[in-house]
């Protein structure tokens, strides 16, 4: 079964991209479980960009793989571009992970292969031999590097290279983008233009992102900010509302009326 | 299949020093397999050079000599008899002895062994050996094998030293090489000089006359059924020769090259030194492919991530394994190559390269770095793509 997102008629007008409901999740078996999820309840509307903070340890990043497909959910419901999660097996989370785009913390680029080939590689994924290169270097010219295409990661600079783990992630138009701190191996201005540039394509082309990061530099450009705190589901606010709650400021003033 | 990135040779060759240093490892490996099989083989081949040279294609011997080092010989009468046989074209007897040499240099005495026909008869067709026919017509001469170990000392025309004690003047070269029955060295002479060295040699050792032979080489006519003709001489001729022939699975070359590998401990030794360096070959390969894994465990992991099975990453690591085999396996074989010729030279034995061993070898550099590709891919396919985050 190849399935590609632009193919997939539902994905299109899928008001939902994510939809959780009850999830709960554990490490561990017999005496050692321990719960690193509790109940979670979340909706992920098409086409917003999210940012998942929270303390290390708080489960975030054990969200972000179960909605990846990288780990099997086995409590509550787990809905991903409209497909119900729970209970699928090895083979058909690996063919679910096709229509998400992952970007990690590292670029994980193959130092041996060009730009163009590191991004050809999530294009042969669809089976697709004869315009990989034509996809490649459309999308690696959106995001800038058009005379970088044949360039080997070790001649890009820290920002290039995580543009083009972006590019590898984007290629196949996946309408569900993961990112696991997307910023913390670059400095200000790669950081900022690297999230600019999600943001335009998540306005764009209706992408449904969802970052994790401690980046407070980068909040500005979420449409929602949820914080996850020992596997529950602190806030779910807006980037506004945040601000004021984690305003430094206001929150010194309430501690010393204490 | 080919529209795919080649990830796989990408991969290999993307680190030039860490390539090259692989397929040197894989090449002492291959090395390693090519020595102890070309020995092992050079002193089976070294047995039957002289053998596979013999003018005839059936041959006679005593039934009690059980290979070429056994000396015992055979009613000359036998090879008559055998002329009666339709088929039969001709009987030549061939004498064989170990006499003493006398190194001309050092003057101490060597056991060589000693070569003799008539010369009218055409034993051995070798042109070396035609052309010194004439000289070796006159009293007390012999021609030298050019192979002979160094013990031997010079080996050129014009030498005059001693063979059993007596002078002999060597009158020319010829080149075959020299196996275990034929101690240091080989000498050719003629039938009648032969009777000169060998019909008194004193009374301990054993009078050698025309009567007996050691070895009767019998020239069929063409177009003669071999195996029938073997088998009516056998059946009619009295057993106390044992008539075979010379070449096929039940030939008289056979029967030597047998003897040897059941005989001796030379097949388990070199078998077992192979085998060491098929295994070292696979630990050597195995760390080449660990490292390749485990220096790209993220991107591996990544590529999971994305949607990869866990059946393309064990393609990638096995096609890195194939690619290993063929690259690493041609500096191997140049170089084991060369060194066949120079052991040959320095022994004399026959080390042969032929297309079926090199099949072998290289069958087994493939299997080596297949079994490695097995051992490695295992780092590959417990990777959790979960890992990757965080």
């Amino acid at each position: 079964m190849r399935l590609t997102a632009a193919e997939s008629p539902d994905f299109a007008d899928l008001a939902l991209a994510v939809q959780l409901r009850g999830l709960s999740y554990y490490f561990g078996q017999g005496d050692l479980r321990k719960q690193v999820l509790f109940d979670i309840d979340l909706d992920l509307p098409t086409g917003q960009i999210v940012i998942m903070t929270g303390p290390s340890g708080s489960g975030k990043t054990t969200l972000l793989t179960l909605i990846g497909a990288l780990r099997s959910a086995y409590q509550g419901s787990l809905r991903v571009l409209g497909q119900e999660l729970v209970g699928l097996g090895d083979r058909q989370r690996v063919q679910i992970r096709r229509n998400i785009g992952f970007i990690f913390q590292a670029h994980n680029l193959f130092e041996s292969l060009t730009a163009a080939q590191n991004v050809e590689m999530a294009v042969e994924l669809l089976g697709d031999f004869d315009t990989k290169r034509a996809k490649a270097v459309k999308v690696l010219t959106q995001l800038g590097l058009a005379d970088r295409v044949s360039y080997k990661p070790e001649a890009l600079s820290g920002g290039q290279k995580q543009r083009v783990a972006i590019a590898r992630a984007l290629v196949n138009q996946p309408r569900l983008i993961l990112a696991d701190e997307p910023t913390a191996a670059l400095d200000k201005k790669s950081g900022r233009d690297v999230v600019t540039l999600m943001q335009k394509l998540a306005k764009e082309q209706q992408r449904t992102i969802l970052m994790v990061t401690h980046d407070n530099r980068i909040l500005d450009v979420a449409d929602r900010i949820i914080d996850l705190v020992d596997g529950r589901l602190e806030s779910d606010q807006s980037f506004d509302s945040f601000g004021q709650s984690h305003d430094p400021q206001s929150r010194d003033r309430r501690t010393l009326i204490l | 299949m080919w529209k795919r990135t080649p990830l796989a040779i990408l991969n290999l060759i993307h680190d030039r020093r860490k390539f090259v240093t692989s397929l040197g490892g894989v090449g002492f490996a291959v090395l390693l397999m090519f020595l102890f099989m070309g020995f092992m083989n050079a002193l089976y081949d070294s047995q039957l050079q002289l053998l596979n040279q013999l003018n005839g294609e059936i041959v006679m011997i005593n039934r009690l000599k059980s290979n070429m080092f056994v000396p015992i010989a055979f009613a000359r009468r036998r090879l008559y008899q055998a002329r009666a046989y339709a088929g039969v074209e001709a009987a030549y007897p061939i004498y064989i002895s170990d006499a003493n040499w006398k190194n001309p240099e050092t003057k101490k005495t060597r056991p060589v062994r000693v070569l003799a026909f008539n010369l009218g008869d055409p034993v051995l067709l070798l042109p070396e050996i035609l052309a010194h026919l004439d000289q070796l017509k006159l009293p007390n001469t012999a021609i030298i094998d050019t192979k002979s170990r160094a013990e031997v000392g010079p080996t050129q025309a014009g030498i005059t030293t001693e063979l059993a004690e007596r002078q002999i003047q060597i009158v020319g070269t010829y080149s075959i090489g020299t196996d275990f029955a034929s101690g240091n060295g080989n000498l050719i002479m003629s039938d009648l000089n032969f009777l000169r060295y060998f019909a008194n040699r004193g009374p301990e050792e054993d009078e050698r006359s025309f009567a007996t032979a050691d070895l009767g080489l019998i020239k069929v006519k063409p177009g003669t059924d071999i195996d029938r003709l073997v088998a009516a001489l056998q059946q009619n001729i009295p057993n106390d020769v044992l008539i075979l022939a010379r070449d096929g699975p039940e030939g008289f070359v056979a029967r030597e090259r047998a003897y040897w590998q059941e005989n001796t401990n030379i097949g388990f030794i070199f078998t077992l030194l192979t085998t060491m360096g098929f295994v070292v070959g696979i630990i050597l390969v195995y760390q080449i492919l660990y490292t390749d894994v485990a220096d790209h465990w993220a991107e591996y992991a990544t590529l999971k991530a994305m949607g990869y099975k866990n059946s393309f990453l064990f393609g990638i690591v096995t096609q890195e394994a194939i690619a290993l085999s063929l690259l690493g396996f041609i500096p191997g074989f140049l170089v084991a190559a060369l060194l066949y010729k120079l052991a040959g030279e320095a022994t004399g034995l026959l080390f042969q390269m032929t297309l079926q061993r090199v099949a072998l070898i290289y069958g087994m550099t493939l299997a080596m770095c297949l079994i490695s590709a097995a051992i490695a891919v295992r780092k590959v396919q417990s990777t959790d793509p979960a890992e990757v985050f965080g």
